[in-house]
């Protein structure tokens, strides 16, 4: 049974966990805020890029189809962008993730994944499982908290340029997707080759382009484009477990906060209490040493 | 004075400017190229370099790393990785760069002692010296 100093100091210990988790939900919920900011401020630009390339996919026609990021690349692996965060004290976060990746493995025996990581947590999963020497690149600069779209643009390029070196068959993202506030999807999208079905013109935009001057022609503009476009893909894919991974943060430190509370009333109801018995046996024992001396 | 186009950079940070105006020049991949009002629809792929623009007969500009110009409906949208106006031009990074760039081009090494990717060197070189004179035209 602990004493009421134990339990004294337990109540202060207690108190001061809470007050750093509440302070870490606070720092989480801005840096959501900013990270939210960023993921909605990208859009335009992405649906514009997107917009073009589908516009122009639909005036190429079926020559697409032989563009050589839209054809299976000639080596027999598969290069996996690997997202999760560098810190941990969020959650669910990033074994969701590494459990997602266990299920895809499972469903693709066959598969020889190389990995591309982007977070100290995914490298380390990696290496506690035994497969440090599938680890093609360990992505650390910039960390991942500073990431800009330039940052991103030389992550797909460096996956661009692997894929065209023929040692990939293709290229998945295993991302976090951010749906809603508490609901945070592990996820995985193809990005390499590029499917041109994938790229859903409306019916209406193709009819529409028909008639656009295109300068100076469409296969060099689509040259140039498709980099773009899986730059943006590339840079969504961040900007979203950045997203989840704060919003995942910030939940499960209030969910600490919330059970520091619970915990310091119970705990404090045990103190009051055995005062109280303290007191009671100290009156007692008064009581008793007058009664024996009359 | 007409002010029917509708002129909109857009970065992946920001929407960079959202003005109307009468006649925009852009930096085509092939020379630089005037959009007027009641221009046809057209793509281009532009090159980095400065965007000029007039609004309310004051000639404006800013500079753009590349990208593709959209005309349509009197509409014209600038879909590139980067734009600035030369407020926001950081002129002592811009010569940072450029130092650099000379540096890696003259020792024939990168930085990290890598061997050097001359095209991106000059590309970069490139990118700064134009930052710089969109600067300067202010």
């Amino acid at each position: 049974m602990a004493s009421v100093r134990d339990l004294r100091s337990r109540i202060k210990s207690v108190g001061n966990i809470r007050q750093i988790t509440r302070a870490m939900e606070m720092v989480a919920s801005t840096k959501l805020r900013r990270f939210q900011d960023r993921a909605v401020a990208s859009r335009p630009y992405a649906r514009e890029i997107a917009g073009l390339v589908g516009r122009l996919a639909g005036l190429l026609g079926d020559d697409v189809g032989d563009r050589p990021l839209f054809k299976d690349g000639a080596g027999e692996k598969t290069a996996i962008l690997l997202v999760t965060s560098d810190r941990g004290l969020c959650g669910a976060y990033n074994s969701n993730l590494f459990r997602f990746l266990e299920q895809w493995l499972r469903e693709h025996p066959a598969a020889q994944p190389r990995y591309y990581v982007y977070g100290r947590k995914g490298y380390q999963y990696l290496c506690r499982r035994g497969r440090e020497e599938q680890i093609e690149r360990f992505l650390v600069e910039p960390v991942l908290e500073q990431t800009d779209y330039r940052a991103a643009a030389r992550t797909s390029n460096l996956l661009v340029q692997a894929f065209q070196s023929g040692q990939y068959k293709d290229v998945l993202i295993l991302y976090t997707a951010f749906e809603t506030m508490v609901r945070y999807l592990p996820t995985c999208v193809p990005l390499l080759p590029i499917r041109s079905d994938n790229l859903a013109a409306g019916p209406g935009e193709k009819s529409a382009a028909t008639d656009v001057i295109l300068e100076p022609d469409p296969a060099t503009i689509f040259d140039q484009l498709v980099p773009r476009y899986l730059e943006t893909r590339v840079y969504n894919a961040l900007l979203e477990s950045l997203t989840s991974e704060y919003a995942s943060r910030r939940f499960s430190m209030k969910n600490a906060t919330d059970a520091a509370k619970g915990m310091q009333n119970v705990l404090k109801g045990k103190y009051n209490r055995k005062r109280q018995e303290t007191i009671t046996k100290e009156l007692l024992d008064i009581v008793g040493g007058a009664e024996a001396l009359r | 004075m007409a002010t029917d186009l509708h002129l909109r950079v857009i970065t992946p940070d920001k929407i960079a400017l959202d003005t109307r105006t009468d006649s925009v020049r852009v930096p085509a991949v092939d020379g630089q190229m005037g959009i007027l009002s009641r221009h046809a629809a057209m793509v281009a792929a532009l090159d980095a370099g400065v965007l000029r623009w007039t609004e309310g007969g004051v000639s404006r500009h800013m500079f753009v790393a590349g990208g593709f110009c959209e005309v349509q409906r009197g509409e014209v949208r600038i879909v590139t990785p980067a734009g600035e106006r030369p407020v926001e031009i950081d002129e002592a990074r811009a010569r940072e760069a450029e130092a650099r760039a000379r540096e890696r081009l003259r020792v024939g090494k990168s930085t990290t002692g890598e061997p050097l990717d001359t095209v991106r060197a000059e590309l970069s070189l490139r990118r700064a010296l134009l930052r710089l004179s969109a600067k300067s035209l202010e």
